[in-house]
């Protein structure tokens, strides 16, 4: 008996020595980014690399005169209409794939499988053509438009999957009370999966944010997001790093924020696409 | 009689008015799924379908971003393809990457998955923690490790020189350079495939894992023949997805290593974006497009039917 609970012991302890090890790894690229965007530019450059030193806010200050706070804005923007865009047109079909059958449904099937399967640069370079003959390179609409090509597959399929955890005996009992289909969408099914559509929301607004490669190509001057914006702390001979890791803890601590609000539909975000295929 | 009458005359009217309310509201309710769907799969249509059938189209042309005309130059863009001597490179970087992230992020990510595995107090906090770094913009990821294998003012060398251990040049060596994207890759890629994993792992019910222990097997002989068979569905979702993941790595290449030294750190992904956009080539670069598509495809397809050979 006794040696079985110290097998046991040992084993926990092994287990969060591990875990711990683990954690640091995470932590190290962390830490650098918090300890230089705190560090005055020739500490953040010096040779050998100086772990802790002097603590300034002079990185937070440059980022305004670089136009990093403008591209911050951007970023928001973007952002919002991207989300609302997708939730305007991702939760009413995301209702419609989950409840039962109409004309087009496999259609959209296999799209969903299709759009999760290929990479956005594939559809990046006609978009880039068309953009260019309808003007809309460098606009917002433009942007939002390309950004859809990942978030509205996803975020159908995951309203989808929340909308059939809602009984239809529920609304079928609506309907029966004289309700029509409309109403017992939006009084019963809506209200009922409202908290995995918020998560839905958060998942793509937190996408939305970090996206990269669609701005890099379709975003003008005017109109470039942090993600985007940061990379320019890479200059020619020298790069910024201090100014590069404040504009890094801009672009992480909204989405840190928004994981904790979101935590409960991440899991659910991370395997879109894959379960029931 | 005249209420009768008045009963019997009235009683049709008001049948036919319920009939046609509920006819109208069958239409409607016919069209109500296809209203609510339509909208959203038109921009699908707009935004992935046709880009997606123009860009079959463009692999056919000799399209250029800076010539005004162009032609259907059919098969030629195919032709060229095979004889590129960066092809064979670019397709091997492209095989180098997704393996390489896929094997090595799923071995870790099972360990950290199992590790994780338990009901010990305080195990919730460090699965939050692990979630971390899979929320990190791909972006913020990769200038971080990029000032991490920074030659001179770089922690990772710096750590390897208090070890008395050789400061490699990184992301200036032709064999480190990939190296450099696995390992930042894993940063994120483990703690990825750990938290689906782990969703599997605590599905599997433990009276079974019980039963196998009380007859004598030991840790390594119940997750061998007890845990991992019961998980196969998740593993295979891991895998499937960190494949998915690994051939549209872009940020975590043109910015760590911006695919060299020369390219050798530079997969198809990369490599079409380059020739398209960076150097005009638009044909050519659709067909590495149509190229792409099938090498995922078919290695999918190809992981689908070793997973169902394997169950």
């Amino acid at each position: 008996m006794t040696t079985i609970k110290r097998d046991r012991i040992r084993v926990e302890v092994l287990r969060f020595v591990l875990l711990g090890i683990g954690l640091l790894l995470v932590a190290i690229p962390f830490l650098w980014i918090i300890l230089t965007a705190f560090k005055r530019p020739v500490d953040a450059a010096s040779v050998p690399p100086q772990i802790f030193s002097p603590v300034t806010a002079m990185n937070f200050q440059a980022l305004n005169g670089d136009g990093f706070l403008k591209s911050l804005v951007n970023s928001t923007v973007i952002t919002v209409t991207t989300t609302i865009a997708t939730l305007v047109f991702g939760v009413p079909a995301g209702y419609a794939f989950a409840r039962g059958k109409f004309p087009g449904r496999r259609f959209l099937g296999a799209f969903l499988l299709f759009s999760r399967m290929m990479p956005p640069v594939i559809f990046i370079i006609p978009l880039f053509l068309f953009f260019h003959n309808l003007h809309l390179i460098g606009t917002f609409t433009g942007m939002t438009l390309a950004y859809l090509t990942g978030l509205l597959p996803f975020a159908v399929w995951m309203t989808a999957s929340y909308f059939q955890d809602v009984p239809v005996e529920l609304e079928e009992a609506a309907r029966v009370d004289g309700a029509s289909r409309v109403q017992a969408f939006v009084r019963i099914a809506l209200p009922l999966a409202a908290p995995g559509v918020i998560s839905v929301a958060l998942l793509c607004a937190i996408a939305a944010w970090s996206e990269y490669f669609i701005p890099l190509i379709l975003a003008g001057p005017d109109t470039t997001p942090a993600s985007v914006g940061i990379v320019n702390f890479i200059g020619v001979d020298t790069i910024n790093w201090g100014a590069m890791a404040a504009g890094a803890l801009t672009l992480i601590v909204p989405v840190f924020i928004a994981t904790v609000l979101a935590q409960r539909g991440l899991l659910r975000g991370l395997t879109a696409g894959a379960l029931k295929g | 009689m005249p209420t009768v009458a008045e009963t019997e005359g009235r009683a049709p009217a008001k049948s036919r008015n319920a009939s046609l309310r509920t006819a109208s509201e069958s239409v409607f309710e016919k069209y109500f799924l296809m209203l609510a769907s339509w909208p959203a799969l038109l921009i699908m249509l707009a935004v992935t379908a046709i880009p997606f059938a123009l860009t079959i189209g463009l692999s056919l042309t000799n399209y250029d971003l800076i010539k005004p005309d162009w032609k259907f130059i059919w098969w030629e863009n195919f032709d060229r393809l095979i004889h590129d001597p960066q092809i064979p490179q670019i397709i091997f970087n492209t095989a180098y990457l997704v393996i390489g992230t896929t094997v090595l992020d799923t071995m870790f990510g099972l360990l950290l998955a199992v590790l994780m595995d338990s009901r010990i107090r305080g195990v919730g906090i460090i699965r939050s923690l692990f979630m971390l770094p899979i929320m990190t913009a791909p972006i913020v990821v990769a200038l971080t490790w990029r000032a991490m294998f920074n030659n001179d003012s770089g922690w990772i060398n710096y750590f390897l020189g208090l070890l008395h251990l050789p400061q490699p040049v990184w992301l200036g060596d032709p064999h480190l350079a990939m190296p450099a994207v696995l390992i930042s890759d894993m940063w994120t890629g483990i703690p990825f495939q750990a938290i689906l994993l782990l969703a599997g792992l605590l599905a599997v019910p433990s009276e079974l894992k019980e039963a196998a222990a009380a007859d004598g097997a030991n840790r390594l002989q119940v997750f061998w023949h007890i845990t991992l068979p019961s998980i196969r569905p998740v593993l295979f979702i891991a895998v499937v997805l960190r494949f998915i993941e690994s051939f549209r790595k872009f940020e975590g290449i043109q910015i760590l290593t911006t695919g060299g030294p020369g390219i050798a750190s530079t997969p198809l992904n990369l490599h079409i974006y380059n020739t398209g956009l960076f150097y005009d080539q638009v044909g050519y670069a659709a067909s590495m497009g149509v190229v792409l598509v099938l090498m995922i495809a078919g290695s999918v397809g190809l992981l689908y039917l070793v997973a169902r050979r394997w169950s």
